[in-house]
C-alpha cells in the first residue's frame, strides 16, 4: 500500500519536474497547447494508446493500457513478472516494438473470405515473445474481435491434478480444472459476445442435462463452469462452435486466437495414466481440441501464437528456433505459417527502456544514471528484455 | 698411529722390529716421499697404500672448456650427432633451459639437468641429415613417373590409395603387431555409382564416409599379415559397389523416415499448400489434377517449394527463416 502512495506521490513530483525543465522554445509551445496536452511528451512515451493508429514513429515508445482493458483483455495472459510490474508502477504500460507491428498491420488486411493465417512469434528466452502476442491481443480486442486467449499451453500438459477419462470418447482424457479456470477467465474477456453467439447444435452431457440448439454462448459456458466434470468437453463445444460459425456471412465478428507455447500441443507431456506410462499429447481433450483449431480450415480471423521454451518440458533450455521446438509434426501440422522474429532491444529500444525504469525511479543508485552504469546495464544484460527488467532491479 | 709403520717397507737397510713401540725416527723409511708420517699430524688423513705404488695426491684436474666453445659456426652438424644420443650439454651448442623456474627466476640450465636427457631428443634428424640419407638412399630408388606432376592427375589414374605403415625396432623380436593394419581409401565420385547406389552405398557404410571430402575409408585389421589385410580390403570394396548397384525387393518399402534429404513432392507440406491455395480459390474453377497442375506450376508455389526443401534439408538459421517468411507471404498474398 505504501508504494502506492510514494508512487503516487513521485509520479506527481515527476511531471512538476519535467514541466519545470523543459527548454525555453518548448516551454513556450506548451503554454500555447495548453489545453490539448496537459502533460508534457517525454521521448519513451506515447500519447497514441490504440493499438491501431501505431505506427513506425511511435517505435520504442511506451504506450499505456488501460486499466480497464487490463482486467478484461488480461485476466490470465500477462506474465508473471509484468504483472508484478503493473503493481509496482501503478500502470500498465507496454513497448511498441516491429514484431508486434508487423503482425497488426497484417491482421489490419486480413480478408473474412480467406483462411485463417498464423502467425508465430519465435526468439531467444525473454526477448518479449508474450508481451508482443499481449500487444496483438489487445488489438484485437479493440477492434472488436473476439479473443480466445489461450495463455500458457504447457499448463495443459503438465502437472495435471486430476485426469478423467473423457465422457464423449473412452480413449481420451480430461483435465476438468483446467479447462474451468479456462472457461472463467473465458467469460470474463468476452462477455459482449457471450449473449450474441447462439448455438447450432445440441449437446447432450448427461441423461438429464443437454444445451439446446439456439441456446447462447453464455449459457454453454456457464455450464461448463458450474458443471466440473463437463468442463472439457464445453470447452471443445464451444471452439467447435467458434471455429464454424466465425467468417459466416450472417455472423458478424472475427476470431482471434491467441496460444502462448504452441509447442506444447505436439511436444511430450508428463502427465501418467494409472499405469504409469505417459500421456500423449492428443489423447488430452483439450490439446485435441485446441489442435483442430490450429488448422487453417476455418476463415475470418487470425491464428496468432508463440513459441515457448520457459514451461516446455523435455526440451533444452537453448532452444528457440521454430523447427526445433515444434518438431516434425507440429512443423507439418503449422505448415504454412509465418515465423515473426521478435529479437532483443535494439539501442532505441534499450534506451527507451532505461529512461522508463528511470522515469519510475526503479533504478535506485545514482551509479546508474551515469554513462558507466548504462554500459553496465547493457554489458550486464545484453539487451534482453526480461533480463533488463531483473537486473534493474538490483540497480 | 705409528702401527702401521710396521708394514714391511722395501728398503735397504732396514732393520725390521717387530713393533714394539718404536720409535718413529727408527722406523722412518729411507725413501722421501714427502708424505709426513707423524702421527701428530692427523690432519692429512691420506692413507698409505701398498709401496710404490703409492697413488699421488688425488690429483683433480682441471675441467677444461665444454666442447661447445672450440666449435665452429660452420661445423658439420651431422657428425657430432650422427645417430641417437642422450643429450650432451657440452656438446650443443645451444642455451636451452627446461624444467620448473624457481620462484622469480628462470628454469634450470642445461648442465646437469635430468629432464632434458629423459626426453627423446632429434638432434642426430636435423635438414642436412635427411639429406644425406636421401642422398644415400637415391641408389636404390627408381624415379618418379614425368607424366603424373600433379595431384589431380594422379587421383584420375590411381584413384584408391592404400596406406600401411611398417616398424623398425631394436629388440628380441622384428615382428611388430601394428604393422597388419591397411587403410584403402578412395573418392566415390571416382566410383560409377547412380543416384540409387550411391545412397545405398552411403547406407551401407555409415561412418566411413566422409563427407566433406567425398572419400571413403576402408580399414582392415582383422587377419594377421598385411597382405591378407590388403586382400581382404579390396575385396570389400568389390563387394559394396557391386551390392549397392543390386535393388532388392524390400528397397521399395523405404519410407519418409528412411530417405536422406527432405523431397517436397508428395510431402504433407504440398498437400497444406494446396489445401490452402484452393480454398483460398486462387485458381479458379476446376477440377482435381488440372487444378493441382495449375497450382504447382506458379512462381510462388516454386519459391515456397524451394524454401521449405531449404529449411528441412539446412536446418534453420535467420537467413532460412527469412526466406520462408517472404516465400509463405507471397504465396498467401500478404
Amino acid at each position: 500500500m505504501a508504494l502506492h502512495r510514494v508512487s503516487f506521490r513521485l509520479r506527481q513530483t515527476v511531471t512538476h519536474v519535467r514541466s519545470l525543465h523543459t527548454s525555453g522554445g518548448s516551454q513556450q509551445q506548451e503554454a500555447v497547447a495548453a489545453e490539448s496536452e496537459p502533460e508534457p511528451l517525454s521521448i519513451f512515451r506515447t500519447q497514441e494508446n490504440d493499438p491501431a493508429c501505431q505506427s513506425e514513429k511511435h517505435f520504442g515508445q511506451y504506450y499505456t493500457l488501460p486499466s480497464a482493458h487490463v482486467r478484461t483483455v488480461f485476466p490470465h495472459g500477462l506474465p508473471m513478472r509484468y504483472k508484478q510490474q503493473v503493481k509496482t508502477f501503478n500502470e500498465a504500460c507496454m513497448m511498441v516494438r516491429p514484431p508486434a507491428l508487423e503482425v497488426i498491420s497484417s491482421l489490419k488486411k486480413t480478408d473474412n473470405s480467406k483462411p485463417a493465417v498464423r502467425y508465430l512469434f519465435y526468439g531467444l528466452k525473454g526477448s518479449g515473445k508474450t508481451m508482443t502476442l499481449c500487444h496483438t491481443i489487445h488489438f484485437c480486442y479493440t477492434q472488436g474481435w473476439l479473443v480466445l486467449h489461450v495463455p500458457d499451453a504447457h499448463l495443459w500438459v503438465k502437472n495435471c491434478k486430476e485426469l478423467l477419462p473423457s465422457s464423449f470418447n473412452s480413449s481420451r482424457y480430461d483435465q476438468p480444472l483446467q479447462a474451468t479456470e479456462w472457461l472463467r477467465n473465458f467469460r470474463i474477456t468476452n462477455e459482449p459476445f457471450l449473449s450474441k453467439i447462439k448455438t447450432k447444435q445440441r449437446y447432450v452431457w448427461t441423461k438429464r442435462e443437454s444445451t439446446e440448439e439456439g441456446s447462447t454462448l453464455g449459457e454453454l459456458v456457464d455450464q461448463g463452469i458450474t458443471r466440473v466434470k463437463t468442463s472439457s468437453d464445453v470447452v471443445g463445444a464451444v471452439m467447435k462452435e467458434l471455429r464454424l460459425q466465425s467468417g459466416q456471412p450472417e455472423s458478424d465478428f472475427r476470431l482471434a486466437v491467441a496460444v502462448d507455447g504452441v509447442n506444447a500441443l505436439w511436444g511430450r507431456s508428463t502427465i501418467r495414466k494409472m499405469n504409469n506410462t505417459a500421456v500423449d499429447p492428443e489423447e488430452l481433450t483439450l490439446v485435441y481440441n485446441l489442435r483442430k483449431l490450429m488448422k487453417n480450415d476455418w476463415t475470418g480471423g487470425a491464428i496468432i501464437t508463440t513459441l515457448a521454451q520457459t514451461g516446455a518440458v523435455y526440451t533444452s533450455k537453448y532452444s528457440y528456433l521454430p523447427k526445433e521446438l515444434l518438431g516434425e509434426k507440429g512443423f507439418d501440422s503449422m505448415d504454412p505459417f509465418i515465423p515473426v522474429s521478435v529479437p532483443n532491444y535494439s539501442e532505441k529500444e534499450f534506451e527507451s527502456c532505461y529512461l522508463y525504469y528511470m522515469d519510475r525511479h526503479w533504478l535506485q543508485y545514482p551509479h546508474s544514471r551515469t554513462e558507466d552504469g548504462k554500459k553496465e546495464l547493457i554489458f550486464l544484460s545484453n539487451r534482453n528484455p526480461s533480463m533488463l527488467e531483473r537486473i534493474c532491479g538490483f540497480h | 698411529m705409528a702401527a702401521h709403520t710396521s708394514r714391511a717397507f722395501l728398503s735397504l737397510g732396514r732393520i725390521n722390529v717387530p713393533g714394539l713401540g718404536l720409535h718413529k725416527s727408527v722406523s722412518r723409511v729411507t725413501y722421501s716421499t714427502g708424505l709426513s708420517t707423524d702421527s701428530s699430524k692427523a690432519t692429512t688423513g691420506s692413507p698409505q697404500k701398498g709401496g710404490k705404488k703409492v697413488l699421488s695426491k688425488k690429483y683433480k684436474r682441471e675441467p677444461g672448456d665444454p666442447r661447445t666453445e672450440l666449435m665452429p659456426v660452420d661445423q658439420d652438424w651431422t657428425a657430432v650427432y650422427p645417430v641417437a644420443t642422450p643429450f650432451i650439454p657440452d656438446a650443443i651448442p645451444l642455451p636451452v633451459r627446461m624444467g620448473c623456474p624457481v620462484k622469480g627466476g628462470a628454469p634450470p640450465e642445461k648442465k646437469g639437468n635430468l629432464e632434458l636427457i629423459k626426453i627423446p631428443n632429434f638432434l642426430h634428424l636435423t635438414p642436412a641429415a635427411i639429406k644425406k640419407h636421401c642422398e644415400a638412399l637415391k641408389p636404390f630408388c627408381t624415379e618418379w613417373p614425368s607424366a603424373l606432376d600433379t595431384d589431380a592427375k594422379c587421383d584420375e589414374h590411381f584413384p584408391i590409395k592404400v596406406e600401411t605403415k611398417s616398424y623398425v625396432s631394436a629388440g628380441p623380436s622384428i615382428r611388430n603387431p601394428a604393422a597388419r593394419i591397411v587403410h584403402l581409401s578412395v573418392k566415390l565420385s571416382s566410383l560409377n555409382l547412380n543416384d540409387q547406389a550411391r545412397k545405398k552405398m552411403l547406407k551401407l557404410v555409415g561412418d566411413r564416409y566422409c563427407k566433406d571430402t567425398d572419400i571413403l575409408t576402408i580399414t582392415a585389421d582383422r587377419c594377421p599379415l598385411k597382405q591378407q589385410n590388403y586382400d581382404y580390403a579390396m575385396y570389400l570394396l568389390t563387394v559394396l559397389y557391386h551390392e549397392s548397384w543390386k535393388i532388392e525387393a524390400w528397397e521399395a518399402e523405404k519410407t519418409v523416415a528412411d530417405m536422406e534429404e527432405y523431397s517436397w513432392e508428395g510431402s504433407l507440406s504440398q498437400e497444406n499448400i494446396l489445401d490452402v491455395l484452393v480454398r483460398m480459390k486462387e485458381a479458379g474453377e476446376g477440377e482435381g489434377e488440372e487444378v493441382r497442375e495449375q497450382l504447382l506450376g506458379r512462381r510462388e508455389v516454386q519459391e515456397y517449394k524451394d524454401s521449405v526443401t531449404r529449411l528441412k534439408n539446412e536446418g534453420e538459421n535467420e537467413s532460412t527463416m527469412l526466406q520462408y517468411k517472404e516465400a509463405v507471404k507471397k504465396v498467401l498474398k500478404l
